[in-house]
Order: C-alpha cells, then sequence, then structure tokens
C-alpha cells in the first residue's frame, strides 16, 4: 500500500528532524510513502487570515498532485492536515475558481490517525524491537488536528486518543490529562510573545503536575513552540518529543542514536538515559 | 448618525434611539451580508458566553467573542475592525466547537480580520497585521514558507523592526536564530516552485493585489 506524503515547509526548515523519523519508522511498516512532487504551501495560518478563499485554492494544487498519482494524502502536520481537509470539503460545493482539477477521490489522512488503525497499531507492535518501559509521558494534539470536529472528522476531540494509542503499542505509559487539544499559542509568538509564553507555560506545567518526563506532539509548530519556551530561565525541562521519534527509537533499540535528538532544544539525553533507553 | 459605543449603566433617551437606529437599518443589512458570506448561523446566538469561556485568549480581546457576534448583529462593523479580538484570535476553533447553536464564531471573526485587511481601518495589532501579510508574501516567493526567510522579512518591515527593539524582542529573537542555526534547524536556501505563476495569480487575485 503507497500513500502520497505531503511533508509541508516545517518539515524541511526547523522540523527535518520530524521528516527524517517518519522516512525511517515508515521503512520499517507495510506502507510506502511517495512524496508528492513540487508540493507547495498550504497557506497555513496566514493564508486564510487575509482571505477564506485563498485558503481553499492554494492546498489545491498538492491534491490534484496526489490524484494523478491515485493515492490517498498522508499529512504529518496538524495545521497542513487542517487546511488540506478544509479545502477538499469546500472545493466540492464548485464556487471557487481553481487552476487545476481536483475530483475530490484523494482522501487526506492525518498522520496520527492514520498510524493509530487496528492493523497498524499491530504493525507497530510487531516491530518493536524495545519497549520504552517505564516512560510516562503525555500527548498533545493542538488545536488544528481535532478542531473543528465538522472539518477534521475526530469524534473524541474532546479527548482524543491517537497518539496515546500510539505510545501505548510502544511500551509507554501514556497519562491521562485534560490539555490534550488546549491551544499552545505558537501562531502568534511571532506578534505577541507574551501571550504565545503564558499558553505554552501553563501546558508545560500541567504537564509536570500530571506526573509526565515527556510531551509527544505531532504538529511542528508544537513542538517548536513547547520545546523552545522552556530555554526561558527557571523554568523546568519536560523534552519535546514527535511521536515519530519514539516509534524510531523503540524500532531500532539501542541502535538508535542519541545523535538523532541532537535537534531539540530541551535536551532528552539525560531522561532518556535515566530510563536505559540509550547509551 | 449617533453612535453608543462605551459601556454605561444608563443611556439617554436620545443615545438609545440612536442605538435603535442602527439595529433598525445598518444592523440587518450588515447581518445578512456577513451571514451570508460565512454562512455562520449568527442570528441563532443567544448569549449565553459558551464561546468566550471556551476561548483561551478572550481576556487579551476588547470584544469577547460572545460579543463579537452581538455586534454583527448590531451592524457595529467599524467598533470590530479597530478590535484587538480579530488580531490576538488564534483560530483554534473552541468557541465554534462548543457553541450550543451551531453559530461559527472561529469563522465570523477570521471573516472580520479578511474585512480588515481590505479596510482602511488601521489594524490594533500591527506586528500580527504584517506578519500574515509577509507569510503570504513569502508563499508567493517561493511557493513553499522558509522559516528563515520569513522572520527576516518581517523583521525587516520598519514598523515591526521600531516595536522590536523598543520591546527587546529583536535582541532574544537573534539569540534564538543563533542557537537554530547551530542545531541545524534551519534552511537556508529554499525550494523553489513550477508553478509559481498559478500560486502568484491566485494570491493577487484573493488579495486585490493589496500586499
Ligand atoms: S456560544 Fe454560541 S450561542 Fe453562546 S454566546 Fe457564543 S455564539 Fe452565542
Ligand atoms: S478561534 Fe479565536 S475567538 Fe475562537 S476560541 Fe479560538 S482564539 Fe478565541
Amino acid at each position: 500500500m503507497n500513500l502520497a506524503f505531503y511533508p509541508g515547509c516545517s518539515l524541511e526548515g526547523m522540523a527535518n528532524d520530524y521528516a527524517r523519523s517518519i522516512i525511517a519508522v515508515f521503512e520499517k511498516l507495510d506502507v510506502g510513502l511517495v512524496e508528492i512532487d513540487d508540493w507547495t504551501c498550504c497557506g497555513a495560518t496566514a493564508a486564510h487570515s487575509l482571505s477564506d478563499a485563498m485558503s481553499v485554492v492554494l492546498p489545491a494544487k498538492n491534491l490534484a498532485a496526489a490524484e494523478k498519482m491515485g493515492l490517498d494524502i498522508v499529512s504529518p502536520c496538524a495545521n497542513c492536515f487542517n487546511r488540506l481537509t478544509y479545502s477538499r470539503k469546500m472545493l466540492s460545493k464548485n464556487i471557487y475558481d481553481v487552476p487545476w482539477n481536483v475530483t475530490g477521490k484523494s482522501k487526506v489522512h492525518d498522520m496520527t490517525r492514520f498510524l493509530a488503525q487496528p492493523d497498524m497499531i499491530s504493525q507497530i507492535k510487531d516491530n518493536v524491537l524495545m519497549p520504552l518501559k517505564g516512560l510516562n509521558l503525555v500527548s498533545y494534539y493542538g488545536c488544528q488536528m481535532v478542531r473543528p470536529p465538522r472539518i477534521t472528522g475526530f469524534t473524541d476531540y474532546e479527548n482524543p486518543r491517537t497518539m496515546d494509542h500510539i505510545a501505548e503499542a510502544l511500551g509507554a505509559n501514556a497519562l491521562d490529562w485534560s490539555y490534550k487539544a488546549t491551544c499552545c499559542g505558537a501562531s502568534i509568538g511571532l506578534g505577541r510573545r507574551d501571550i504565545q509564553l503564558t499558553l505554552s507555560a501553563r501546558l508545560i506545567q500541567k504537564a509536570r503536575q500530571t506526573g509526565a518526563e515527556a510531551i509527544i506532539v505531532s504538529c511542528p509548530l508544537c513542538q517548536a513552540n513547547l520545546d523552545m519556551v522552556q530555554t526561558e530561565k527557571g523554568s523546568q525541562k519536560v523534552p519535546i518529543f514527535y511521536f515519530t521519534e519514539l516509534m524510531r527509537l523503540a524500532f531500532e533499540g539501542k541502535a538508535c542514536s542519541i545523535k538523532n535528538f541532537r535537534m531539540h532544544l530541551t535536551d532528552p539525553g539525560p531522561l532518556l538515559r535515566k530510563k536505559a533507553l540509550i547509551d | 448618525m449617533e453612535q453608543v459605543t462605551e459601556k454605561k449603566d444608563t443611556y439617554t433617551p436620545k443615545e438609545i434611539s440612536a442605538t435603535r437606529r442602527i439595529i433598525g437599518d445598518r444592523g440587518e443589512y450588515f447581518l445578512r451580508s456577513v451571514e451570508g458570506e460565512t454562512m455562520a448561523n449568527i442570528s441563532a446566538c443567544y448569549q449565553c458566553e459558551r464561546c468566550t469561556n471556551a476561548c483561551p485568549v478572550s481576556i487579551y480581546m476588547n470584544i469577547n467573542p460572545h460579543q463579537v457576534i452581538r455586534y454583527v448583529q448590531l451592524g457595529w462593523r467599524e467598533e470590530l475592525l479597530r478590535s484587538t479580538t480579530i488580531w490576538v484570535c488564534l483560530s483554534c476553533e473552541m468557541c465554534t466547537t462548543y457553541c450550543p447553536n451551531d453559530v461559527d464564531v472561529a469563522k465570523t471573526v477570521n471573516h472580520l480580520r479578511n474585512m480588515a485587511f481590505r479596510s482602511t481601518v488601521p489594524p490594533a495589532e500591527k506586528v500580527l497585521a504584517v506578519f500574515h501579510e509577509t507569510f503570504v508574501k513569502e508563499l508567493q516567493r517561493f511557493g513553499r514558507v522558509n522559516e528563515f526567510w520569513l522572520v527576516g522579512s518581517l523583521n525587516s518591515h520598519p514598523d515591526v523592526l521600531k516595536e522590536k527593539i523598543k520591546t527587546g524582542a529583536l535582541k532574544e529573537e537573534l539569540f534564538l536564530g543563533l542557537e537554530l542555526l547551530k542545531k541545524g534547524k534551519l534552511k537556508l536556501i529554499p525550494h523553489r516552485s513550477k508553478e509559481m505563476k498559478k500560486i502568484r495569480d491566485i494570491c493577487l487575485k484573493e488579495t486585490r493585489g493589496t500586499i
């Protein structure tokens, strides 16, 4: 089975470690990723702020390309997933002037939900070489992946569980907490840093109160934000992992080098060594 | 026409009739146009404030989300376009998700933000407005948005630069940028799409060439 892979702009820059871990993980799974040729930006948070119609038309290029490939799209970034899904839904109304031909036959999958399907979970379990025993973590989904539910299709938008299922399949303890889908304020960081810091500091504090030693995320913007605010003095460190990084660690065991985590600003080394997951 | 904008405990009869006039003619028209363009079900709001309670940033807004809906019903366009609300909103969709009456509050706020971009009303949060514009400008340059170029061209905007020097944010960002560069998190040379012409045409058409 193959999927059209839409990485999104972040995975080329700030989140290129996320991209590498995804590729390493999918090599082990029974699913091929084919990158969409010459994909372009989905418009993210800015295009719809300027014009809602622009945010519908811009992603159409990628939808059309995937249809030409005859594959469903998988998106690792929560924001891209949201924009592509919204675009696909609105284009079906046929009221926009679009230079590409989109029929809507390619579905858009969010990567966590795709991997949390029962058959993928059993594949993940088969591939685990080193269970992540004793690692207490919380999963954080953010806004764009789950809301609004009528676009994203999440029925459990108040308590999403997709990454929790994956973490449990890897042998880690996924803890319950109330802030799974509370906004981290990343998108406002370049303009109003005070708001961003207030929102994300609260998330980290709550995660710590829950007893989490790490947070797993799937959104590159959330990762960058939660990782970066911890460079502020005085805050206690909680490493922020992409969920595929932990999959890779469990799949490769001791062969997975600490170098794979070198791009984190909040160094996960001490935690992983304490749990004897890495040398 | 006299407008009543400040909140007071009591209003003079003249002020009350001024408010009524606004509800009467402008309100109907504005409500119908916004509702028609967003399909946001604005008339169904019964002011339960659930949207405002769900909103993570309502304390930073001068008009709360439930008030935005009421203001649209009243036709108070200028107050809305001048508000900090439309810029501070994170599009987190909490308000829409929890509204019991299916009012699409987030879409309404976003629609007002779209209107503000096309109006002559100066934005209450200058840096945030410039950020959105810069993002789309960068999108038109390569087809993909590169963080390094994005922050660079945002900070070279005169208004942003002034603001950031004043608050000291620029220094912080420079240190952070250096750290990111050392970690290999920045890609310096972006990929350029082959279909730039089509992408530029879309942006030009939708932004009416304003950026
Ligand atoms: S939650 Fe809905 S009905 Fe309640 S005040 Fe907000 S928009 Fe109105
Ligand atoms: S979408 Fe905007 S107005 Fe609605 S809850 Fe989020 S920040 Fe508040």
